[in-house]
């Protein structure tokens, strides 16, 4: 890359942060100017300035993307109808009624896609939880070189997914790939897996990926809720004669619940949305590995289908909105931070 | 305070008078910008080899100014058109793979290319009863058999010498031929072989749960499951990766890989057509395309007229000798075709004793669905969990499904 290159991309960069600077300066005026002169308030002027840039960009980054989706999905539109869409309330119902009644892709349906998402995240959630919470209990004993376990378990986490998923998909090759090679020197040429045109073996790679990836993140909530209770309560049950068992059941888990709870449903989030994953580690496109998200990506940029893919991603928004409300109520999972 | 808001109006007007300044010096003094988007790589040199282009068009035009921005692979340079298209942000030229003319064309959201040059100078382009609306900057982008001289002399003129040279040369760590099987663009050129086609004579009516399609899909099965001579699993990178290391004797690769493998090889390196269907007496037709020169419509008249004169440049017979030369393309400029390389090169012979037979890849927007259709079939035959016949059936059903979804 020459210096010009360099040079003409960082001007370009300049440019744009100082227009950006210059905006925020003379709305962060005028909201100065309204309070001071119109309003007159002044004293509420830094609260109203200081909130300004935040206000702004979550409306240009998420409630302006929303409406404009809400507003594709009351349309025909697809590379047929891409510059000229029409709109209407009939088109909404049609796309909605397409959504769980027509194949979404090729073969499957919604409900089985469901099925296949909500199975998918059920794996995954409870393998990210019993796994980090065992770790995270490890870890919070007294071992040896602590730290440096715990840099190696982070490690997963701090890796970007694309990266790692790609990785991955390079080790489950049937030929080159580091667990065929494995099962073939421990039990023969049989013993090979075809994990990537397989169906279910496919679906158990990509559940083996995610686990190594995601494990780490809910280790370091539990460690975090861990180090927070005191050991004081250990102690008492000890004397009162409590195993392990029942110290974890009874103590540990009802203790780290405030925090395990919201974590365990930003999993279920994260996971239910997780696209790098299936998508990478699915390179023969199998709709048996396909989840929710990764068949509206297709519906969207595969198949142009701009329209029908707004409504579907309505659909998936109102179905994780339905789970959380279903276990924050169950689980009192944002007592805490509202208290 | 009243001087920290004078201050920035100040600020704000002088952008403005220098930006309102700008521009009536570019319409006054003739001066044009223009942006092109690419879809090559700097992995094989062509980004660079673009890139040095485009500065000695500059030299030569100072009025113009062109800004290259490299899109990392095809896939997202077609959705960011798209998207760009919608936001009326679109760039001035696109250099790109033939088959986004398909889904561009529905979209309404390329220009004809007509008035720009004198298309009888070129190879075959995409062409409706409207108009033409691309310019080819090569020709080819097919498939065909290279392979390692040092490990065959004369290659496979048909598939039973194919299996049987095969059979011999595939041992313990190397294999007689090597392809991608997880793209059915690999699988294409047997169905041809095999006389079948993905389309019926509309060229949009999926025909893939024919007998010649079970017989294709029953050929690549074989080759892998009856015959062992291809890997039990392998991908682009996988391929290219054993036959550069003299581990496959034989490689089904397109034009683009060419340039590589003859730097590694040299004189050992071989290019011929894919082998004859013994039980056809067919050759194998590998789908033809190209890279392609198009111009977005709704750009303003002055870069319409510096887009062309960019076109005009890069398939000047200079630049076309030079394609030649460096990437072992063929070029889109008929004119191009005597350059001494094609006549004397036999790795240039070879693609064009292949690209023969090949049949132009249809461009329409429904090859997708037929693309996605294909290849998780195929993949599941070669697997030996399905029948070529199911997969045949299957795939049709999932074609007709994704073309419906396109509506």
């Amino acid at each position: 890359m020459s210096f010009e290159i360099v040079a003409k991309s960082l001007s370009q960069i300049g440019i744009t942060l100082a227009l950006i600077l210059i905006a925020f300066g003379i709305v962060e005026a005028v909201i100065f100017l309204v309070y001071n002169k119109v309003l007159k308030a002044g004293d509420k002027a830094l609260t109203g300035m200081l909130l300004a840039p935040a206000v702004i960009g979550l409306f240009l980054l998420i409630v302006i993307p929303l409406i404009y989706e809400l507003v594709l999905s009351f349309s025909n539109m697809n590379l047929h109808h891409f510059k000229d869409p029409s709109f209407g309330i009939t088109y909404f119902f049609d796309n909605i009624k397409r959504v769980f009644t027509t194949k979404i892709l090729k073969k499957m349906t919604f409900w089985p896609l469901l099925f296949q998402t909500v199975l998918w995240t059920a794996i995954q959630v409870t393998f990210h939880v019993v796994l980090g919470l065992m770790l995270a209990l490890i870890l919070n004993s007294k071992i040896r070189f602590k730290e440096l376990y715990k840099g190696i378990l982070i490690l997963p986490w701090a890796m970007p997914p694309v990266i790692s998923g790609l990785t991955w998909r390079g080790e489950f090759h049937s030929e080159y790939g580091f667990f065929n090679i494995i099962l073939r020197r421990l039990f023969g040429d049989a013993a090979a897996i075809p994990w990537m045109t397989d169906g279910f073996w496919n679906f158990v790679a990509m559940n083996i990926t995610n686990i190594w990836m995601g494990v780490p993140f809910m280790m370091v909530i539990c460690l975090g809720a861990l180090q927070g209770v005191p050991s004081e309560y250990y102690e008492a049950a000890a004397m009162d004669g409590a195993g392990k068992g029942t110290r974890l059941f009874q103590i540990t888990i009802p203790l780290i619940k405030p925090v395990l709870a919201p974590s365990v449903m930003l999993g279920i989030i994260w996971t239910f949305n997780n696209f790098n994953v299936p998508y990478f580690i699915n390179q023969f496109m199998l709709e048996t590995s396909d989840i929710l998200v990764t068949a509206l990506y297709r519906a969207a940029f595969t198949y142009n289908q701009y329209g029908f893919a707004a409504a579907f991603a309505l659909v998936i928004f109102f179905i994780l909105f339905g789970i959380s409300i279903i276990y924050m109520k169950k689980t009192g999972a944002l007592k805490a931070v509202g208290d | 305070m009243k001087k920290a808001i004078l201050f920035i109006l100040t600020v704000l007007m002088s952008f403005q008078f220098l930006s309102a300044n700008s521009n009536t010096e570019a319409a006054s003094d003739g001066n044009v910008s223009i942006e092109m988007w690419t879809k090559e790589g700097d992995a094989d040199g062509t980004l660079q080899w673009t890139m040095a282009l485009i500065e000695q068009f500059m030299a030569e035009n100072p009025t113009i100014t062109v800004e290259v921005v490299k899109k990392t692979t095809v896939d997202e340079l077609r959705e960011d058109f798209q998207t760009a298209s919608l936001a009326g942000e679109t760039p001035d030229l696109l250099w790109t793979v033939s088959d986004h003319a398909g889904p561009f064309l529905t979209a309404d959201l390329i220009q004809s290319v007509d008035g720009l040059v004198d298309l009888s100078k070129f190879v075959e382009t995409v062409t409706t009863a409207e108009g033409s609306w691309a310019v080819p900057m090569s020709s080819g982008n097919h498939l065909m058999l290279i392979y390692n001289k040092d490990l065959i002399q004369t290659p496979p003129t048909t598939t039973d010498e194919l299996i049987a040279m095969g059979t011999e040369l595939t041992t313990d760590d190397m294999y007689g031929l090597v392809y991608n099987q997880t793209e059915p663009f690999w699988f294409v050129p047997w169905l041809g072989g095999f006389n079948g086609k993905v389309f019926a004579a509309d060229g949009v009516t999926p025909t893939l749960n024919t007998k010649e399609m079970v017989n294709a899909l029953q050929f690549v099965s074989d080759l892998k499951n009856k015959y062992a001579i291809v890997p039990q699993e392998c991908d682009y990178n996988a391929a290219d990766t054993l036959f550069k290391e003299g581990k496959a004797a034989m490689i089904i690769n397109g034009d683009w890989s060419l340039g590589d493998y003859e730097k590694l090889f040299g004189d050992k390196l071989g290019v011929t057509r894919i082998p004859m269907v013994s039980a056809t007496k067919k050759w194998p037709a590998p789908y033809t395309a190209g890279i392609y020169l198009m111009v977005p419509k709704d750009i303003d008249a002055a870069k319409a007229k510096a887009a062309a004169k960019l076109i005009e440049f890069f398939t000047s017979k200079d630049v076309q000798y030079s394609q030649v030369n460096d990437f072992n393309r063929l070029p889109g400029l008929k004119a191009a075709y005597d350059a001494p390389k094609i006549k004397e090169s036999s790795i240039l012979k070879g693609s064009s004793y292949q690209l023969e037979v090949g049949t132009p890849m249809p461009t329409v927007l429904e090859m997708r669905a037929v693309w996605d259709g294909i290849k998780p079939e195929l993949a599941q035959v070669l697997a030996g969990n399905i029948s070529p016949a199911d997969a045949a059936e299957l795939m049709q059903e999932s074609a007709v499904a994704g073309i419906a979804a396109q509506q």
